[in-house]
């Protein structure tokens, strides 16, 4: 394997979870709320699938948990500020806080504090016949794990369903007007609600690609601030599944870079700095992009007229 | 929200200042203690004998006593970064970073200045510090109000950055004489930060924390400055209307927040560790978020929250070296106890709500 190829399957094995997280993402924000939680849930996704995975020995049961815990702790995000409309940010960076003491908490509860971290045999790659032989990108593209597939099919699917089905239609004006969407006789905290649980499915299925999707371990700093990748990948990607899936091969090319040139034996830039490469490229991002789509209603709970 | 709705909001701010509702942060953190506790009788364990262990072990003598307050004194730092941003409705939840800034400038300036006079090294350290986490912060402030970039995101990217530039300093410029951990040297005890009770941790470093926290107290309600800054959180396009230029407001606001962060780092260096280790007080930065929520991002609420939080981790990393409990258990309770105030801060509106309409009631009913 050579070193273009090998950065290819890299970039994009980095690539499938940030593209998971910021899907659910562009959805939820649709909808006006933001999931701030999304780093707490791809914790607790990675604690779900790895303890799923070790405890039955079967990969898909880690990941079917994983899901089932993004989902509980969206539950809880959902219902503090969507129901109780309490503050986005504060709550999620609660939930955040309560996240980083649960998934050690958990983890050192059910397996002791072990010597040696224990492990999981992680997914496999799936080759495609034929079209993985192709020379340099076929490796790249067409033999990842099937969470990569997966992500690249729920992208387009998303776009399809958000920008050419009714549902898609009730998601974007619920974050636009969610007025309408009300007098519509559509319950808009329902919407909002099923958004939440939706985006938290996929950034559990995202933290569980870090643990069991391609590392086959759980630690506590396994994430590090890979959800707010994501989150900040939906704000670039103009909360467009199609420009998420650019920006998330961005990320995932500089999070390659790091790993390859880690792994690799230049020592031409300090580690650190290869480290720091994809939170200093969102930054670059963040500043750089000035013209946003942003829902109309993104951040604000919606209070229904009484009388 | 209709007519009515809207006048009780109006009104009732301004009327409620006698009653309970100053014991809401207490019930909370007995609701966050009580989940906590449930969640331990769940594992099997007795949460009252933890929670009595946990009291006795943490007032047991003068010295674990005095620990409680040199573990509050970070912690009251950086509550008030968050705090104090949080007043401008700006969110700097990268104060882990700039505490780590901080750090670094002071563990370089103690390390490299050689045999100065204590109190001059300690001056130079906690000025260096202080610059080192404003300007970090300050950029924060720059890019959203020069870019309106979200500095919610870039904050916390920044926190990566500055633990990537503590990691980098630390396995070189700043890595220890022997060579063998990612850490300093011990600092020269003319860099130490003088102890409060002899015989004990706590550190005058404490005192500077209450010294500041009674400042930012200054600064956002008695000074021109400060009212412009609660003007800006109250409401960002009357505040523009009114003629105040926010975006300096922004950076202003970064800057000083950055610097309360800044100094936890001077006292964590000077005052506690006399040293500075890869990865230490990983998550100081959060825990400051928690503590200014709880104490409704005022200064005093944050100096008593930030004492909560002190005591719940003497006590509760004594309490976990004997018993089989994991530590992490610690940061569990301080994720309930804050989700708990934010659930009282739901039930408290919804009750000044009521109150007022009742109020209402009875005025109406008096015109007629």
């Amino acid at each position: 394997m050579n070193i273009i190829t090998g950065l290819l399957v890299a970039t994009i094995r980095m690539s499938t979870p940030l593209m998971l997280g910021a899907l659910g993402e562009v959805f939820v924000e649709r909808t006006g709320v933001m999931n701030i939680a999304i780093e707490g849930i791809f914790l607790m996704g990675a604690w779900g699938g790895f303890v799923g995975a070790y405890l039955t020995g079967k990969l898909w049961v880690g990941f079917l948990f994983a899901i089932v815990v993004g989902v509980f702790c969206g539950a809880v995000y959902g219902y503090f500020t969507i129901k109780l409309k309490q503050h986005q940010i504060v709550t999620g960076v609660a939930i955040n806080i309560l996240t980083l003491g649960l998934g050690l908490f958990l983890y050192q509860l059910l397996f002791g504090i072990p010597l040696l971290p224990l492990t999981v045999e992680p997914l496999k790659d799936i080759s495609i016949p034929f079209l993985s032989d192709i020379p340099i990108i076929g490796s790249a593209f067409f033999s990842q794990n099937i969470l990569t597939y997966l992500a690249v099919v729920l992208i387009i699917l998303g776009y399809w369903v958000l920008f050419r089905t009714p549902l898609g239609l009730i998601i974007r004006s619920t974050g636009e007007n969610p007025e309408a969407v009300d007098v519509a006789g559509i319950n808009v905290e329902h919407i909002r609600f099923l958004a939440v649980l939706g985006s938290s499915a996929l950034d559990g299925l995202a933290g569980a690609f870090y643990s069991i999707g391609f590392l086959g371990l759980y630690t506590n700093d396994i994430i590090g601030g890979r959800g707010w990748i994501a989150f900040a990948i939906c704000f670039l990607g103009n909360w467009n599944p199609l420009g998420i899936l650019i920006g998330s091969l961005i990320f995932g090319l500089a999070e390659g870079l790091s790993v390859f040139l880690l792994t690799s034996n230049f020592k031409l830039i300090p580690n650190e700095f290869l480290i720091a490469l994809p939170y200093i490229l969102t930054i670059i991002a963040t500043i750089a992009r000035r013209q946003f789509n942003v829902p109309a209603f993104l951040g604000k709970p919606y209070i229904k007229e009484r009388f | 929200m209709n007519k009515i709705d809207s006048r009780i909001e109006q009104s009732s701010i301004s009327q409620d200042n006698n009653t309970w509702f100053n014991f809401m942060p207490v019930f909370s953190v007995l609701l966050g203690l009580l989940m906590s506790g449930l969640m331990m009788l769940l594992l099997g364990y007795n949460p009252l004998i933890v929670y009595t262990n946990m009291l006795s072990y943490a007032f047991r003598d003068i010295y674990n006593i005095a620990d409680i307050f040199a573990k509050a004194t970070p912690l009251i730092l950086t509550g008030l970064a968050f705090g104090f941003a949080f007043r401008a409705s700006l969110f700097n939840i990268g104060a882990q970073g700039q505490f780590y800034i901080g750090a670094v400038m002071a563990v370089a300036c103690a390390l490299k200045l050689g045999s100065l006079p204590s109190y001059l090294t300690l001056i130079i350290c906690f000025i260096m510090s202080l610059i080192g986490g404003s300007l970090w912060a300050a950029f924060i402030g720059y890019v959203k109000a020069r870019f309106n970039a979200n500095e919610f995101l870039v904050s916390m990217m920044l926190t990566y950055v500055a633990i990537a530039i503590m990691n980098f300093l630390l396995v070189g410029l700043l890595k220890e004489s022997k060579g063998e951990y990612p850490q300093t040297d011990v600092i020269p005890k003319n860099g130490w930060l003088p102890s409060l009770i002899p015989h004990t941790r706590l550190h005058w470093g404490f005192v500077l924390a209450l010294l500041i926290a009674l400042l930012a107290y200054i600064i956002l309600w008695r000074t021109s400055l400060g009212y412009k800054i609660r003007m800006v959180g109250f409401n960002r396009d009357a505040a523009r209307y009114a003629g105040i230029n926010v975006e300096n407001i922004f950076v202003i606001v970064f800057f000083i927040s950055g610097a309360f962060a800044g100094i936890a780092g001077f006292t964590e260096v000077n005052g506690m560790q006399h040293m500075l280790i890869e990865g230490f007080n990983p998550i100081i930065g959060a825990e400051g978020i928690g503590i200014a929520i709880l104490g409704n991002a005022h200064p005093l609420g944050i100096v008593l929250s930030a004492l909560l939080f002190g005591a719940l981790k003497v006590g509760g990393n004594l309490v976990l070296q004997t018993s089989r409990i994991p530590a992490s258990i610690i940061g569990i309770t301080e994720g309930l106890v804050i989700l708990s105030v934010i659930l009282s801060y739901y039930i408290r509106d919804k009750l000044i709500i009521l109150r007022s309409k009742k109020k209402l009631a009875v005025q109406e009913r008096h015109r007629l």
